[in-house]
C-alpha cells in the first residue's frame, strides 16, 4: 500500500476520481433510498440498495484499471469515503471505515494477480470481492445477524452480481471511454492503448 | 464543539458506533440515544432547528428499517409470543424487540455522525488527518485540490449543456436517450477533470511540493486537554450505559444474554 513508487500526478488523478465519485455515491445514496421506498410494499425493501450496491465500488475499479499501481483500488475508495464525509454525508465518519473495507476487497483481487493482470475477468472479480468484503462489514454494522439466513444469502448474491456488473463491467467501460478521448495518455491505461496502436500501424 | 480537534472528534464518534454494533437489546441504544440527543442540544452549539431538520428524516428511515427487521427476523432472535402475521411473515415479541433495537441503533449512528459533520470544517479535518493520523501529504493535498474543483464542475456542466443546445441537441426523452445523454455529459466532464489533475500536479511539483511527511505546516492542528475531555465524556457515557445494561440484565450481544 506504499505510495513511494507513485508519481504525484497519479495521486492527484486518484484524488480527483475520489472526489468526483464521492458526489456520484452520495447521489446514489438518495436514489437507493427511493428505490427502497418503491420496493417496500412488495416486502422487497432489503433489495433496494443491493441492486445498485456495485456502484459504490466503481472508483476502485477505475483507479486500478487506469493507474495500475499497488494500492490504487484501496486508496481511491478510501478517498471517496473521506470526501463523502467532507461533503457532509449523513453516514458520518463510519463511512471511512466502510470505504476502506470495500477498497481492501477490490485490492485483494488485484493483489491475487500480483497487480499484473487488468483484464475484464479480474476487474469483475474485484467488483465481486469488494461486494463480499462490504457485506461482511454490513453484517456486523447493520445487525444483519438478526435476519433469516435465506434473506442474507439472497441479498448477498444480488450484491455480488451488482458488484460484477456496476463496478467491474461499467467501470471498465467508463475508463475505456475516457482513454479514447486521449486524456489518459500520461497514465498506464493510455500508454497501453498507444502501444497497441503503434503495433497495429507497423 | 467546532474547536475540537477534527481527527480526535472523528475517532471519538467512531468508537460508540463500533461498540453499539455488538448489542441487540433495546435498553442500551435507547439510553445512549437519549444521552447523545441531550449532549448535542446542550453542548454542541448546533441550533436545535437545524439539528431537527437533519435528524427527523432518519426517524422515518429507522421505522422502515425496524419494520423490515421484524418481518425477516432469524429464528435465533424471533423467540417469544406470536403477535400477528403479515401476508406470509410471522411477527413475534422477539422480532419486534430486535427491530426496535436495530432502529434505535441506527438513530444512535445518525446522532453521532450529525454531531461530527455539523461541527467540523472540511479543510481542518483534512489537515488534522494529515498532522495527527499521518495521512500522506500527497493524498491530503490531492484531496484538497480535488475538493476545490467541485464548484467548477457545475460551471463546466452548464457550459457543456449550452454548447449542446447551440448545436441543436434537445432534452433526452426515454431511457435509451437518457443513457446516451449521460455519456455525453459524464465523459467530457471527467476528461476535463483528468486534465486539471495533471496540470495541478505539475503546478504543485514546480512550486517545490515533494510530498515528504517531514515538512512544516502553516495551520498547526493540535490536541489539547479539552479534546480528550470530549473523548472521555462520550465514551465514558457509552461505558456507563453498557455497564448499567449489563447490571440490569438487558445487555444482549449477538443474541447472547448475560442473566
Amino acid at each position: 500500500m506504499l505510495l513511494k513508487e507513485w508519481k504525484l500526478k497519479e495521486i492527484v488523478l486518484m484524488s480527483i476520481f475520489g472526489v468526483v465519485f464521492a458526489f456520484i455515491y452520495l447521489g446514489f445514496y438518495f436514489f437507493g433510498q427511493g428505490l427502497r421506498n418503491i420496493l417496500t410494499p412488495f416486502g422487497l425493501a432489503p433489495f433496494g440498495y443491493e441492486v445498485i450496491f456495485g456502484i459504490w465500488f466503481i472508483v476502485s475499479i477505475i483507479a486500478a484499471y487506469v493507474i495500475r499501481k499497488k494500492g490504487a483500488a484501496f486508496w481511491s475508495e478510501l478517498i471517496a469515503g473521506i470526501v463523502q464525509v467532507l461533503i457532509g454525508s449523513p453516514a458520518g465518519p463510519q463511512l471511512i471505515i466502510s470505504a476502506a473495507i470495500q477498497g481492501l476487497g477490490a485490492e485483494a483481487a488485484f493483489a491475487a494477480t500480483k497487480w499484473k493482470n487488468y483484464s475484464l475477468t479480474v476487474l469483475v472479480a474485484a467488483g465481486m470481492s469488494a461486494a463480499v468484503f462490504s457485506y461482511a462489514w454490513g453484517w456486523f454494522q447493520s445487525g444483519l445477524a438478526a435476519l433469516t439466513p435465506g434473506l442474507i444469502i439472497a441479498t448477498l448474491l444480488v450484491r455480488i452480481v451488482s458488484g460484477a456488473l456496476l463496478a467491474g463491467v461499467l467501470g471498465k467501460w467508463i475508463s475505456d471511454q475516457l482513454a479514447a478521448t486521449g486524456v489518459l495518455r500520461g497514465y498506464a491505461l493510455g500508454k497501453e492503448r498507444q502501444k497497441k496502436r503503434v503495433r497495429k500501424a507497423s | 464543539m467546532s474547536s475540537i480537534n477534527p481527527a480526535l472528534k472523528g475517532i471519538t464518534v467512531l468508537i460508540p458506533g463500533l461498540l453499539l454494533s455488538f448489542t441487540f437489546d433495546v435498553f442500551t441504544p435507547l439510553v445512549f440515544l437519549v444521552f447523545m440527543i441531550t449532549f448535542t442540544l446542550l453542548f454542541s452549539g448546533i441550533p436545535i432547528k437545524k439539528w431537527l431538520l437533519f435528524f427527523s428524516p432518519f426517524i422515518l428511515l429507522a421505522l422502515g428499517f425496524a419494520w423490515m427487521t421484524m418481518l425477516y427476523t432469524s429464528d435465533a432472535f424471533a423467540g417469544g409470543e406470536h403477535l400477528f402475521s403479515v401476508w406470509r411473515f410471522e411477527v413475534t415479541t422477539g422480532s419486534v424487540m430486535v427491530g426496535i433495537s436495530l432502529a434505535l441503533r441506527s438513530l444512535c449512528f445518525v446522532s453521532l455522525s450529525l454531531l461530527f459533520i455539523l461541527t467540523t470544517d472540511s479543510t481542518k479535518f483534512m489537515l488534522s488527518l494529515m498532522q495527527q493520523l499521518k495521512l500522506p501529504p500527497k493524498i491530503t493535498f490531492g484531496i484538497l485540490a480535488g475538493y476545490r474543483f467541485l464548484p467548477t464542475f457545475r460551471y463546466e456542466y452548464q457550459v457543456l449543456r449550452q454548447a449542446h443546445r447551440v448545436r441543436g441537441i434537445g432534452r433526452a426523452k426515454g431511457i435509451r436517450e437518457r443513457i446516451y445523454q449521460f455519456r455525453r455529459y459524464a465523459i467530457p466532464l471527467m476528461a476535463n477533470a483528468i486534465r486539471k489533475a495533471e496540470r495541478t500536479a505539475n503546478a504543485m511539483e514546480s512550486k517545490g511540493f515533494t510530498g515528504s511527511a517531514d515538512r512544516t505546516h502553516y495551520h498547526q492542528m493540535k490536541i489539547s486537554r479539552k479534546d480528550w475531555m470530549f473523548f472521555g465524556v462520550i465514551n465514558g457515557a457509552l461505558i456507563i450505559t453498557l455497564l448499567a445494561s449489563y447490571q440490569l440484565g438487558y445487555l444482549n450481544i449477538f443474541g447472547h444474554r448475560f442473566v
